[in-house]
């Protein structure tokens, strides 16, 4: 890597509007394209501190910082447009979470690399609405808070309550949501309002190691640990009042849940599984990257083809968790309110993926072209009437799910044209981490946080209490100003602001 | 294939003919150039002839060979099908103008015919001439009554009949509740159309009406999920396996 002095790393770097810098060519070795990244003010601080702390001498080691893993990712073989920081972005294994980076299907030297997809494959968030308000819920928060803690398992090595064998678990890999709707699990509605209609086409079991679906099988249905989590949530504003409606979205104080999870222990097996056929394919098909962890593989070799039919299944895997969990959630809430999920109204708004890599067609420099679009810790918002969102969703653009942090707010915002144009139909993805866990725990107390969100009126189910700093809101980067920068750039367009008052997580 | 050749050939026995059987091998070529090929004039065959003397008949079969300069073969059918080849080449030469009518497309438009099932023409619209002046005059007369703007093309008027018929005077459409709700302001919405109204006003109403008949589509698609979910649907969970993490 070059290493050279603050003053000098600048001079590679353009503000270009209020909210948008510029990553020149020379700023890495080998960069086929330019780089960018979304800021505000507040942002731009710390992405540029986070560079200045990696120039000073005697810096070493953890991830390089995130301008630069997006200069590197410009240096991938088949990189077309440019390589996108969103202003979520921080650093990752290769690629940095809130990246975003196409590659053109045609050229033969094209790759696709797990680290741009992330091991927690296909991550995302669900939201689901209710006809409750604030005033029905806030009196019984805590039961229902237990309710869902009963009902939805959480933490590191938890079991989820749907039996599964399996012969049932090739099933589920192979058909991703409609093995939920073949068993009953979720409605048909679901699948309509879900990115991919829940479920990848080219996936294959076959490609998938025994020790991933070991893993993966008494995992189903269950939250996870980590920054994963379900919430019930109050809308806390309505910015676009025409767009909410569509989403059966009508007043402020109405309830929702967010389901926050993705392919536990099964994807991140996927990944890892992966990450060791393609260190042998880039060193028979010299492959050159300038940083170890971003090992790749052409699209069009025998170990790319496997990583995509295996991350397709991984993929399939999540939307089956998150079904999993949308049943659990929908019984739960039946149960406390002594009535049907059908007359709770408790339908998927949608269902995001933001660690994934799909197959779509973009307009690249005036041309149409089929790309390979890895999006990690990025999600698609693509604009209206793009055939691949719901007809729902056709005048409004694609619903964009936002996670905040435990306690904070959360946001749903609408795809746009621009952002189509700009940032090939990416928006940001949640917070983003500004301390890493290490730091977190070293600087925060967990009894401290605890009391902060008891403070707040946050009801709090964890399984593991101690781990809860990690997670903390000061440890991650202000959601708002994520998402006003997505809203000032216009490559998403603000709708709901969701504020959190009953938390389980691992 | 060899005996497609031979019935292309018009040969009389094409489905009994045995080349590994010498008799009916040379009988077989004599045939053929008594018939097809014609290499020799009528008195030089004599000595093809003799397929009851095999010695004679063998040595006036390696003759015949070379002045058709047949090449090197191992085996009698790959002989004989080079031979029937060279006969059917001779034959189209003779006339090509009267297969060039006969190709790929036609052949399995023929083929096709011949395997779909005939159907009878009981519906009373197939016979009819939709191209008849009455015809013409009857459809352009029910457009005007249903107050639908004139259209060059009959046929896309009728369409454009059929559809309100459809949706506005069928019974269950006269028996349907009026929408209520907010009627959607469609010239605001978050899509970018043009600044030109005359463009951006009939764009948005085509693409209502794309919409609706989407809308229409996953409605049936769910309508059929459902079906089948009645059928295969059986969820279960068992508290018992349930278990924490740390």
């Amino acid at each position: 890597m070059v290493v050279r002095p603050y003053n000098e790393e600048l001079k590679y770097l353009e503000k270009i509007s209020d909210c948008c810098w510029r990553i020149k060519k020379e700023f890495q070795p080998n960069m086929k394209v330019e780089g960018c990244f979304y800021v505000n003010s507040r942002l731009e601080r710390l992405m540029l501190e986070e560079l200045k702390n990696s120039c000073r001498p005697g810096a070493v080691g953890g991830f390089l910082p995130g301008v630069k893993q997006i200069a590197n990712v410009a240096a991938l073989p088949g990189i077309v447009g440019r390589s996108i920081g969103l202003p979520d972005i921080h650093s990752g294994y290769g690629f940095a979470i809130g990246n975003m980076a196409a590659f053109d299907m045609l050229d033969p030297t094209s790759i696709v690399s797990p680290g741009g997809v992330g091991f927690d494959i296909n991550c995302g968030v669900r939201l689901l609405r209710t006809n409750l308000f604030e005033k029905d819920v806030q009196p019984v928060k805590e039961q229902l808070a237990q309710s869902l803690f009963d009902h939805i398992p959480v933490g590191v090595g938890s079991k989820g309550i749907i039996p599964m064998n399996a012969h049932d678990m090739e099933e589920a890999l192979e058909m991703g949501m409609d093995w939920s709707l073949r068993e009953g699990y979720v409605w048909a509605e679901d699948k309509e309002h879900c990115e991919e209609y829940g479920r990848m086409l080219n996936a294959d079991p076959s490609k998938v190691s025994l020790r991933a679906k070991k893993r993966g099988l008494p995992q189903l249905g269950t939250l996870g640990a980590g920054n994963h989590y379900a919430e019930i949530q109050i809308v806390d504003e309505i910015y676009d009042k025409w767009s909410a409606s569509k989403m059966g979205i009508e007043e402020k104080g109405q309830v929702c849940v967010m389901i926050h999870s993705g392919s536990r222990g099964f994807g991140h097996q996927v990944a890892t599984d992966a990450l060791v056929q393609m260190e042998k394919a880039m060193k028979r098909d010299q492959i050159e990257t300038n940083d170890r962890q971003l090992a790749c593989a052409r699209i069009n070799s025998q170990e790319g083809q496997d990583y995509l039919k295996a991350m397709a299944a991984a993929a399939n895997f999540a939307w089956v968790n998150r079904s999993s969990m949308t049943f659990l959630t929908r019984q739960a809430f039946a149960k406390m309110f002594n009535t049907t999920p059908d007359d709770l109204d408790m339908h998927v708004i949608y269902d995001v993926s933001h660690n994934i890599a799909k197959v779509e067609n973009h307009i690249v420099n005036g041309k149409e072209k089929q790309l390979l679009v890895h999006r990690k810790g990025s999600t698609r918002a693509f604009p209206p009437h793009h055939p691949l969102i719901p007809v729902d969703y056709q005048l409004t653009g694609q619903p964009v799910l936002v996670g905040g942090t435990m306690g904070t707010c959360s946001y749903v915002l609408t795809g746009t044209e621009k952002g189509m144009h700009e940032t090939f139909g990416s928006t940001c993805h949640g917070a983003g981490r500004a301390l890493s866990r290490a730091k977190s725990r070293r600087n925060l107390d967990y009894k401290d946080v605890l009391e902060k969100l008891d403070e707040m009126g946050i009801a709090i189910r964890v399984a593991s209490p101690k781990l809860v700093m990690e997670e903390a809101p000061e440890s991650y980067k202000d959601v708002t100003d994520v998402v006003d920068t997505c809203h000032m750039a216009g490559i998403s367009k603000k709708c709901i602001k969701l504020r959190p008052i009953a938390v389980i997580k691992g | 294939m060899l005996k497609l050749k031979l019935e292309a050939l018009e040969h009389p026995a094409p489905g009994s003919v045995d080349v590994n059987d010498r008799k009916v091998f040379a009988s077989t070529i004599l045939w053929l150039e008594d018939q097809k090929i014609r290499q020799y004039k009528i008195e030089d065959r004599e000595d093809l002839r003799k397929v009851d003397e095999l010695e004679i008949w063998e040595q006036a079969y390696e003759n015949y060979k070379y002045d058709l300069s047949m090449p090197q073969f191992v085996t009698p059918l790959e002989e004989i099908t080079w031979l029937l080849g060279y006969a059917i080449r001779l034959e189209f030469l003779d006339a090509p103008e009267s297969y060039k009518d006969i190709n790929s497309i036609e052949v399995s438009k023929q083929q096709n015919k011949s395997i779909a099932p005939s159907i009878k023409a009981e519906n009373f619209f197939d016979n009819m001439d939709f191209n008849h002046k009455d015809f013409i005059t009857g459809v352009r007369a029910l457009a005007t009554k249903l107050k639908i703007p004139q259209h060059p093309n009959h046929l896309i008027l009728l369409e454009a009949v059929a559809r309100v018929v459809h949706e506005r005077l069928s019974p269950s459409a006269k028996n349907r509740q009026a929408i209520t709700g907010t009627p959607f302001p469609f010239e605001k919405g978050n899509d970018v159309v043009s600044d030109d109204s005359a463009l951006d006003y009939p764009v948005r109403i085509l693409r209502l009406l794309q919409i609706q008949s989407l809308r229409e589509l996953q409605t049936k698609i769910n309508e059929t999920i459902v079906a089948v979910q009645d059928l295969t649907a059986n969820p279960k969970t068992d508290t018992k396996l349930g278990k924490v993490g740390r």
